[in-house]
């Protein structure tokens, strides 16, 4: 207790001393106000100093800051008036100033490494069932359902991209879809965005669950993602230009080697699709980080094309150079992969390339849903250990079983793309759509027509999962 | 300046939510309480209660987009709001929807003016120009003001461009107060005479209510295009801050060794700030030129005031 009573500052004289004020020594420069030495300054160029109009702009700030009250914001700058984040600095009280790095820490990426990275989040397993797809709807019905399933989910995608920006008011700079869901539908916008944003995320696990069951393998290197689509293309131009191609066209009936060109099993394939061009619940995020905000649409449209080229190109290619007879191309496996022989080396890699990128994936999928469900239902990323451990049971226990009972990747793929995309792609997009409009007032007949469409399109892709 | 038995008026007017209370009260360095934020026009005439230029009473208005309460008030009492006005300065919010509207409750305002206070100066303010493009800037208010002049005949206004996050706020302020005041240019002639004379690197006079600069001189460039406004917000601040204590601020210098900076009050309408890069010249001797000058230049305010020539100097 009695230390409360000394001093803080030490000195040699007694108590008094703390009681001489600034007014004591007539030295100026034991006096100096605060001031910071331009070569202080810590940045790239150190002769920088503080422009003209920042000088001015903070003597404004000061001086209207002391005329409201401090949450009062009438006198605070507006965004158009601050200086750049390259311009500001932040000065320390021990003499020092740092230059402000941006804001929002990500860096901004020129369109090119956009496009890639979508492309690259895009491109999952789903391509290892788009020849067995393109079998089941009949081959030219395919390829025409490929590119207007594409078409259908890149608008779908735009509208989810652009759905943020139309909601007034509130600053939306760090929201993602299912916040917009939320904000339009409230409590049920949010948790059912959740939901179907699961059935994506727990399908994509059981079905790497099944694949990693299926591609045994022990190697030591981490392999990124990317670099086993690239093979993979390899290795389907390869056998292509290997097996030759074997296409008869028959255009309604069955023959003995090949399928019908238009079949009513299609749903499968758009099925299988809606998971393949699904990234609707992260382009917000994704887009975030272009450098030209403005290109966005069209480095969108770019991403989707390429990723419609490569589907298109994985799933062309392996139809067609299917050697047809003395096989039927109803062979074509939900996983191509599976009709290659275990011995054919070529495949072998391939499986280890998958293999390894889905071990990397996956605990990375399970991190996300763990944290959106617990966050959603606990409040707290990690309740407890007894909580994730029941939710990781939970989620292998699902794989190991499918993998045991049902190991068809093609239906699961379907199944859930198809669940997940009636939401998230179609019903709360549309919708949200819809109501902005409606409340800038500038909806029209056609457009609701439309986009009312593109929702029982959702519905009947999803029944039709069930019939077809 | 002879005061006649009614305050003279300065008429802050203009649109509800055109800006003229954050105007006000970084001119005037008032604190804003956020429920003057309102929701709803200004339902009586803000006064300002501040010495403006001697004798002018500041009072705001909210002109215009009212109900039809409000549109008979101002109607019913519209002779008393015009009369004994000095100055009329309207505001116009540069993003406004309602060009038409606006420009007709301004012609109404200029027909009182000329029924009640016809030698009232106008002034138009065109604000918040931050909103619009730089670009477009220079563009949009020529022709603003182009419409402005044609409506105002037959009485004359002068146009400015402001935004309270540039200079232009300030700067036109402080032409609308350099034209307030009779026989400025005199004023000047014997600022530059007393700088002169004391040796001083720099003289600025001030208006005392707004620390708006009315005239300066300079003996050399000076780096800083925007040093008026900032010794001006520095100012107003302290005075803020004085204010809390119920203490007026008087007098200040600040010194170091490459200079010496005098604030002190000059005329009863003014302030003075005399800045002295020679330190070698003791602060006590450039008082007392400011106070010598100081008679010499409430003679001169005073519209009749005999001539002295300042030849005191000490060293």
């Amino acid at each position: 207790m009695e230390d409360d009573s000394r001093p803080l500052l030490a000195s040699e004289q007694t108590g008094e001393c703390s009681l001489r004020g600034s007014t004591d020594s007539l030295d100026i420069k034991v006096k100096r106000p605060f001031h910071v030495e331009p070569r202080n300054i810590v940045a790239d160029d150190p002769q920088e100093r503080v422009s003209a109009e920042a000088a001015i702009l903070n003597s404004r700030v000061h001086y209207y800051s002391k005329l409201t009250g401090s949450s009062d914001r009438l006198l605070s700058p507006p965004n158009h008036v601050i200086p750049r984040p390259e311009e500001i600095y932040i000065y320390s009280p021990l003499g020092t100033a740092f230059k402000v790095t941006s804001s929002d820490q990500s860096s901004k990426n020129p369109s090119i490494i956009t496009i890639f990275a979508i492309w690259n989040t895009m491109m999952g397993t789903s391509i290892l069932s788009i020849p067995w797809g393109i079998k089941q709807a009949g081959f030219t019905m395919g390829i025409l359902i490929l590119i207007f399933t594409g078409l259908l989910l890149l608008y779908c995608c735009y509208i989810v991209l652009k759905s943020p920006k139309s909601i007034p008011y509130i600053d939306t700079s760090d929201w993602e879809f299912p916040d917009v869901c939320r904000y339009y539908f409230g409590k049920f916008g949010q948790w059912s965005s959740l939901f179907f944003s699961m059935v994506s995320l727990i399908g994509a696990m059981v079905v790497y669950w099944v694949l990693m069951s299926n591609f045994l393998f022990n190697s030591g290197q981490f392999i990124y993602s990317t670099i086993s689509v690239l093979y993979l293309i390899t290795l389907v131009t390869y056998k292509a230009f290997r097996l030759g191609f074997h296409l008869e066209f028959h255009w309604f009936d069955h023959t003995q080697f090949f399928v019908p060109e238009f079949r009513l099993q299609f749903p499968q394939l758009t099925g299988v699709l809606t998971l393949a061009f699904f990234i609707h619940n992260c382009i917000i995020t994704l887009m975030k980080s272009n450098k030209n905000q403005e290109n966005n649409v069209r480095d969108l449209s770019v991403a989707y094309l390429l990723v419609g080229l490569t589907y298109l190109y994985v799933g062309v290619l392996i139809f067609s150079a299917f050697p047809s007879p003395p096989l039927t191309k109803e062979c074509i496996e939900p996983n191509f992969l599976d009709n290659f022989p275990s011995s054919d080396v070529m495949v072998f890699v391939a499986r280890a390339f998958l293999l390894f990128q889905m071990i990397t994936v996956y605990p990375l999928l399970g991190y996300l849903v763990r944290v959106q469900v617990m966050s959603q239902f606990f409040g707290n990323n990690y309740p407890s250990f007894f909580h994730v451990l029941l939710l990781n049971v939970f989620i292998v226990g699902a794989g190991v079983l499918t993998a045991m009972f049902y190991p068809n990747i093609g239906s699961i793929i379907r199944f859930s793309g198809a669940t997940c995309g009636l939401a998230l792609v179609f019903i709360f997009p549309a919708l949200v759509h819809m109501i902005s409009l409606h409340r800038q007032g500038t909806l029209t007949w056609p457009s609701a027509v439309f986009h009312s469409f593109l929702i029982l399109l959702g519905m009947a892709n999803l029944l039709a999962q069930f019939f077809m | 300046m002879s005061g006649s038995a009614m305050k003279k008026k300065v008429l802050l007017m203009g649109k509800s939510g055109s800006g003229k209370t954050s105007m006000r009260s970084i001119i005037f360095a008032n604190y804003i309480a956020r429920d003057t934020r309102r929701l709803g026009a200004t339902i009586d005439v803000e006064h300002s209660h501040v010495r403006f230029l001697g004798n002018l009473v500041l009072n705001l208005w909210d002109c215009g987009g009212q109900d039809t309460f409000m549109e008979n008030y101002f109607t019913s009492q519209r002779d008393n709001i015009f009369r004994n006005v000095e100055v009329l300065i309207y505001v116009f919010d540069v993003e406004s929807r309602e060009l038409e509207k606006d420009m007709h409750y301004y012609q109404s305002c200029l027909e009182a003016i000329l029924q009640n206070s016809p030698d009232a100066k106008v002034f138009c303010l065109v604000h918040k120009m931050d909103l619009v493009q730089e670009d477009q800037r220079d563009l949009i208010f020529k022709e603003r003001e182009e419409d402005l002049k044609r409506l105002s005949r037959p009485l004359a206004c002068t146009c400015f461009r402001t935004s309270i996050w540039d200079e232009t706020l300030y700067k036109a302020w402080s032409s609308i107060v350099y034209q307030l005041i009779p026989n400025v240019q005199q004023l000047e002639t014997n600022l530059r005479n007393f700088a002169q004379i004391i040796e001083a690197d720099e003289v600025l006079l001030f208006e005392r209510a707004t620390f708006l600069v009315i005239s300066h001189y300079q003996c050399k460039e000076q780096r800083d295009a925007h040093r008026f406004e900032k010794i001006s917000n520095i100012i107003k601040q302290f005075k803020l801050s004085c204010s809390k204590l119920a203490a007026s601020f008087q007098s200040m210098e600040v010194r170091n060794s490459n200079f010496a900076a005098f604030i002190d009050v000059f005329t009863s309408n003014t302030y003075v700030m005399v800045i002295m890069s020679d330190p070698s010249i003791p602060s006590a001797a450039t008082l007392i030129n400011i106070r010598n000058a100081r008679k010499h230049f409430e003679k001169l305010e005073r519209v009749d005031g005999p001539k002295h020539s300042l030849h005191m100097r000490m060293r």
